[in-house]
C-alpha cells in the first residue's frame, strides 16, 4: 500500500530526526529542571494550522483560542468572549470579548478578527458546518453579534471550535505560519517530521509551565522503538504493543467515546437505490429482532478483552458519558433474552445447521470492516464469534472505503464515531440526513418521533432543553434509537487511547476522549507539567 | 540458472537420469501434497478462536498462533495452496501466450516479426512490479486481477527464446524441403516446429513459477493483490508487520521460510527438468 511504501521512503528522514532529537534530549537535561516535552503522535494535520478550513475540530486549536471552550467534564465556559447572551427568539447571539487577548504579533485580539474568521469559515465551505449562520457583524470594538436562521442550540458547540484567526495576519500561506491568541506560539513545522511550539508568555490565562512542545509524527513503531530509546517523553500506541513495559515510562489508558458498533440497515431489499445509485436494505438485518439479539446477546467486556487486550470499555451510544447521553441506553448482555426476542418473531432453526432460518430466509449477513485497520477487524471477528451461539452468522469481510461507500446501504459495517458535538447524533439519525454518501446513516433509519425530539433538540433555546431532547431521541421510555428501541446500530466498545508516558510527566486530567487519538491528547496540553 | 555440466561417474543401479527423474517425481508429489492439503483443510479450521490468541510455536501449533487465535500452520498450508494455484494459471497462460506470440513473430510478416519485438522491449522496460500494480488495480484487483496481471508481463523472455528457436528450426534443411512438398506454413509450424519447441515450453513455464508466487506475495503484501480475508501468503506478512514489534515472530518467519521453500521447490524442479529435455544433458 502507498503508506507502506511512503514508510520506507520515511526512514532515512526519521532516523535523522532522531538523531536531531537524542542531541536536544542530551541538550535539554543539562538544563537542570525540565520545561520541555517530546510527544510522538501519530498524524500530521494535513492541511496545515488554518481553523477556518478544519485545524482544531472537535479538539483545541492550540495556537489560536476559542470564544468559549470545553472544560475537563465538556461543559462549556468563557474563553476569549467573557460573556454571552441569547435573545429571546434564539436567533442572535451576542459575544462580549475580553480586552487583555493579544496575538503573538503583538496586536489585540478585536471584534473584527472574529468576523473575519467566521466569514472566512463560512466562505471556505471546510468540514465546518455553519449553514445555520446567517450573518455575523462586529455591534463594537469588543461586541460580535451572530444572527442564525433557526434557533440552534449546538451553536455554541461550533464557536466552541473555531479557532480565532487575525485578519491582518492572514494570507494565503497562514495555514503553514499560524498566528494566533492562544496558548501556544507555532515556532515551525517540518512536514513529515515535527511541530515545535512554545509557550505563549504573554497568554491572557495561566501560562503553560512546558516551555517547549516538539510534536514528532511518527507511527507506532517507530514511536515504540522512540520511547524506548529515550528519545520521547509521550509516545503514541496500540493496544496489540501496550502489553509490553518500557523503563522509566507509565501507560495511560485514557478512557474515551471512540466508538466502534455495527451499522445495520433497517429496511429489507426492495430494490431501491440511493441518491447516488447504490442498492439500500437488508433482508436479515431489517427485522427489529435480529438487531436487538445481536445487542443483548454480546458480551462487550468479553470483546474487549478478545479484540483489544481489555483496552477498551463497553459501548452503548453514539455518546457515552457525554451530557446528553441517556444513561437510560444500558443494557445488560442477556443470552436468554436474545434467544426470546428470535423465538417470538419466529426465527427457528429447521435445518438443523446451527443458523435459524424464518420465511426461508437464512439469519446471516456480511459485516464490511476497512481492510487496513486490524482493530475494526479483531472486534468483528469477535462478535462475529458472540452471535453463533444464537444462530446469527456474520460474514466478515474486509474491503476498501471505496468499496464500503457503496455497499453500506446494503450490509453491515463495523463503524465508529466520537464528537464533542451533539450535532453528530442529529447527522446520524434524522431522516433527511438517511441514505447519504457522507457515513453517517447507511442505515436508512428514520422515525418520525425520533425526527421530533432532534429537531426539538436543535432548535432549544437553552443548553440544559436540549440535552433533555437528546436523551428523548435516544430512549422516551417505549422507543429511540437506543439498542433497547429501534437499534439501528448494535454498539461494542469505546476504544480507550493508549499512550507511553514519561515519569514525573503529568498530563493532567484528560476529558473524554474524541474519535481520533493523536490531537486529542494534547488538548489540555497547556496544563501539563513535569513533577 | 545454467549449472555446470559435472561428469560424474554413474552409480550403481541408478544413473543419473534416474536421480533426476525421482527427484522430479518427488518434487511433484511435494507441490500435489501442499495444493491438496490446502484444499481439505475446511475454512473452520482458520477461523478465530480468542482463547488461543498469540500463542508461541508449540507441538500443538508448530507455527504458533496469530493475534486472532488462528492456527498459523494452517493458514501458511492455505496461503502455499492459494499461491501455487495462482502461480499455475499465471504461468500457463503465460507460458502460453509467450509460445504463440514467439512463433507468431518468427514466421509472421517481416513488420510482425518488429512490432512483437518492439512490443517485448515496451513490455520488458516498464518493472515488472509498476505494471502487475496498473493492471491488477484495473481489473478491480482480486484473484483475475493478478493472474491477468502476472500473465501479460511474465511472457516477454520465454516468447524470445521462442521466437530464437523457431528462427533456428525454420532454417532447418528438413523444413526446406517440407516446404518443396507443397505444405502450409501453418501445417509445416504445427508439424515440424511446435514439438521442437515443447521443451523451451515445459522448461520456461516451470521456471516462470517461482516469478509467478513471488510476485503474486509481493502485490498482496502491497494491498494492491487478494483481498485481506484470503490466507494468503503475501496477505499473512503484511499482517505480521503490525506485530513484529510486539514479538510475535513467527507470523513472519514461518510463512515466509514456507514461500521461500516453495520457490526454491519450483527452481530444482525447472533445472531437473531442463536436464532431462535438454539434449546436451539428456543422456546422462
Amino acid at each position: 500500500m502507498k503508506n507502506r511504501i511512503s514508510k520506507i521512503i520515511h526512514i532515512l528522514p526519521v532516523l535523522f530526526l532522531l538523531t536531531v532529537l537524542a542531541v536536544s534530549a542530551v541538550a535539554a537535561q543539562d538544563n537542570g529542571a525540565k520545561t520541555e516535552v517530546i510527544v510522538a503522535v501519530g498524524s500530521e494535520p494535513s492541511n496545515g494550522f488554518d481553523p477556518t478550513v478544519g485545524w482544531g475540530h472537535g479538539n483545541t486549536p492550540l495556537i489560536q483560542s476559542t470564544l468559549v471552550e470545553y472544560t475537563q467534564d465538556m461543559r462549556i465556559v468563557n474563553d476569549l468572549a467573557t460573556d454571552y447572551e441569547i435573545g429571546a427568539d434564539g436567533l442572535t447571539w451576542t459575544f462580549t470579548l475580553r480586552d487583555d487577548a493579544f496575538f503573538t504579533d503583538g496586536e489585540p485580539v478585536k471584534a473584527s478578527d472574529v468576523v473575519f474568521t467566521f466569514q472566512t469559515a463560512k466562505d471556505s465551505q471546510s468540514s465546518l458546518d455553519l449553514t445555520w449562520l446567517a450573518t455575523c457583524e462586529a455591534t463594537g470594538d469588543h461586541e460580535i453579534t451572530f444572527t442564525l436562521n433557526a434557533p440552534t442550540s449546538t451553536f455554541i458547540n461550533t464557536i466552541a471550535s473555531v479557532g480565532i484567526v487575525p485578519e491582518h495576519g492572514y494570507d494565503g500561506d497562514y495555514a503553514n505560519h499560524p498566528i494566533g491568541s492562544g496558548p501556544w506560539k507555532f515556532v515551525q513545522w517540518n512536514k513529515g517530521e515535527q511541530v515545535i511550539l512554545e509557550a505563549n508568555e504573554d497568554y491572557y490565562g495561566a501560562v503553560p509551565t512546558i516551555k517547549k512542545a516538539v510534536i514528532v509524527f511518527m507511527d507506532e513503531d517507530a514511536a515504540f522503538a522512540a520511547a524506548q530509546a529515550g528519545l520521547v517523553d509521550v509516545a503514541l500506541t496500540s493496544a496489540t504493543q501496550a502489553t509490553r513495559e518500557i523503563p522509566g515510562m507509565h501507560l495511560e489508558v485514557i478512557s474515551t467515546q471512540d466508538n466502534r458498533g455495527f451499522t445495520l440497515p433497517v429496511t429489507p431489499a426492495e430494490g431501491k437505490v440511493t441518491e447516488s445509485g447504490y442498492p439500500v436494505g437488508n433482508d436479515v438485518t431489517s427485522h427489529l429482532a435480529i438487531r436487538q439479539a445481536l445487542a443483548y446477546v454480546i458480551d462487550r467486556e468479553q470483546i474487549a478483552l478478545d479484540a483489544v487486550n481489555g483496552f477498551a470499555e463497553p459501548a452503548f451510544s453514539e455518546n457515552d458519558g457525554m451530557p446528553w447521553n441517556n444513561p437510560e441506553v444500558q443494557i445488560e448482555t442477556d443470552l436468554e433474552l436474545s434467544r426470546q426476542i428470535l423465538a417470538d418473531d419466529g426465527w427457528m432453526d429447521s435445518d438443523g445447521d446451527g443458523i435459524l432460518e424464518k420465511d426461508g430466509i437464512k439469519a446471516e449477513f456480511t459485516c464490511l470492516y476497512p481492510s487496513g485497520d486490524s482493530v475494526r477487524q479483531a472486534l468483528a471477528l469477535a462478535a462475529a464469534a458472540q452471535v453463533k451461539a444464537i444462530g446469527i452468522r456474520i460474514n466478515v469481510e474486509g474491503t476498501s472505503w471505496d468499496d464500503i461507500s457503496k455497499r453500506m446501504f446494503s450490509n453491515a459495517v463495523l463503524m465508529g464515531w466520537g464528537s464533542s458535538n451533539p450535532y453528530s447524533s442529529y447527522l446520524l439519525y434524522h431522516s433527511n440526513n438517511a441514505l447519504r454518501d457522507d457515513y453517517y446513516n447507511p442505515e436508512g433509519f428514520a422515525d418520525p418521533a425520533v425526527d421530533g425530539y432532534l429537531d426539538a433538540a436543535l432548535h432549544a433555546l437553552s443548553v440544559d432543553e436540549a440535552n433533555e431532547q437528546w436523551q428523548l431521541a435516544q430512549w422516551d421510555g417505549t422507543n429511540g434509537t437506543a439498542m433497547k428501541g429501534s437499534a439501528p446500530w448494535v454498539w461494542l466498545v469505546n476504544l480507550s487511547h493508549l499512550y507511553y508516558v514519561r515519569d514525573g510527566l503529568d498530563i493532567g486530567d484528560q476529558q473524554l476522549h474524541a474519535h481520533g487519538a493523536s490531537w486529542t491528547l494534547l488538548q489540555n496540553l497547556r496544563d501539563w507539567k513535569w513533577n | 540458472m545454467d549449472s555446470p555440466i559435472v561428469i560424474d561417474r554413474p552409480r550403481r543401479g541408478v544413473n543419473r537420469r534416474l536421480q533426476t527423474m525421482i527427484t522430479c517425481i518427488v518434487l511433484l508429489m511435494v507441490a500435489a501434497g501442499i495444493l491438496l492439503s490446502g484444499e481439505w483443510i475446511p475454512s473452520d479450521a482458520v477461523t478465530p478462536d480468542f482463547s488461543r490468541k498469540g500463542l508461541s510455536p508449540s507441538l500443538e501449533y508448530p507455527f504458533g498462533t496469530d493475534w486472532l487465535g488462528r492456527d498459523m500452520l494452517l493458514r501458511t498450508l492455505k496461503g502455499l495452496a492459494l499461491s501455487l494455484k495462482v502461480g499455475t494459471i499465471a504461468s500457463m497462460v503465460s507460458a502460453v501466450l509467450a509460445t504463440l506470440i514467439g512463433a507468431a513473430a518468427a514466421t509472421g510478416s517481416k513488420w510482425l516479426d518488429a512490432a512483437i519485438n518492439w512490443l517485448i522491449d515496451l513490455v520488458m522496460g516498464i518493472p515488472h512490479l509498476v505494471l502487475l500494480i496498473l493492471i491488477s488495480f484495473a481489473c478491480g484487483r482480486g484473484l483475475t486481477g493478478l493472474v491477468i496481471g502476472i500473465a501479460v508481463t511474465h511472457w516477454t523472455s520465454l516468447a524470445r527464446l521462442v521466437r530464437a528457436e523457431v528462427l533456428q528450426i525454420r532454417s532447418q534443411p528438413y523444413i526446406m524441403v517440407s516446404r518443396r512438398l507443397g505444405h502450409s506454413t501453418g501445417w509445416i509450424l504445427l508439424r515440424h516446429i511446435l514439438p521442437h519447441i515443447l521443451p523451451q515450453f515445459v522448461v520456461g513455464l516451470v521456471l516462470m513459477f517461482p516469478h509467478a508466487i513471488l510476485h503474486e506475495a509481493s502485490l498482496s503484501f502491497l494491498g494492491y493483490g487478494l483481498p485481506p480475508d484470503e490466507p494468503a501468503i503475501g496477505i499473512i506478512l503484511s499482517e505480521s508487520m503490525r506485530y513484529l514489534t510486539g514479538g510475535m515472530w513467527w507470523l513472519a518467519f514461518f510463512p515466509g521460510l514456507a514461500l521461500v521453500l516453495l520457490v526454491l521447490l519450483f527452481d530444482r524442479l525447472g533445472e531437473n527438468l531442463r536436464m532431462l529435455l535438454d539434449p546436451a544433458s539428456a543422456h546422462e
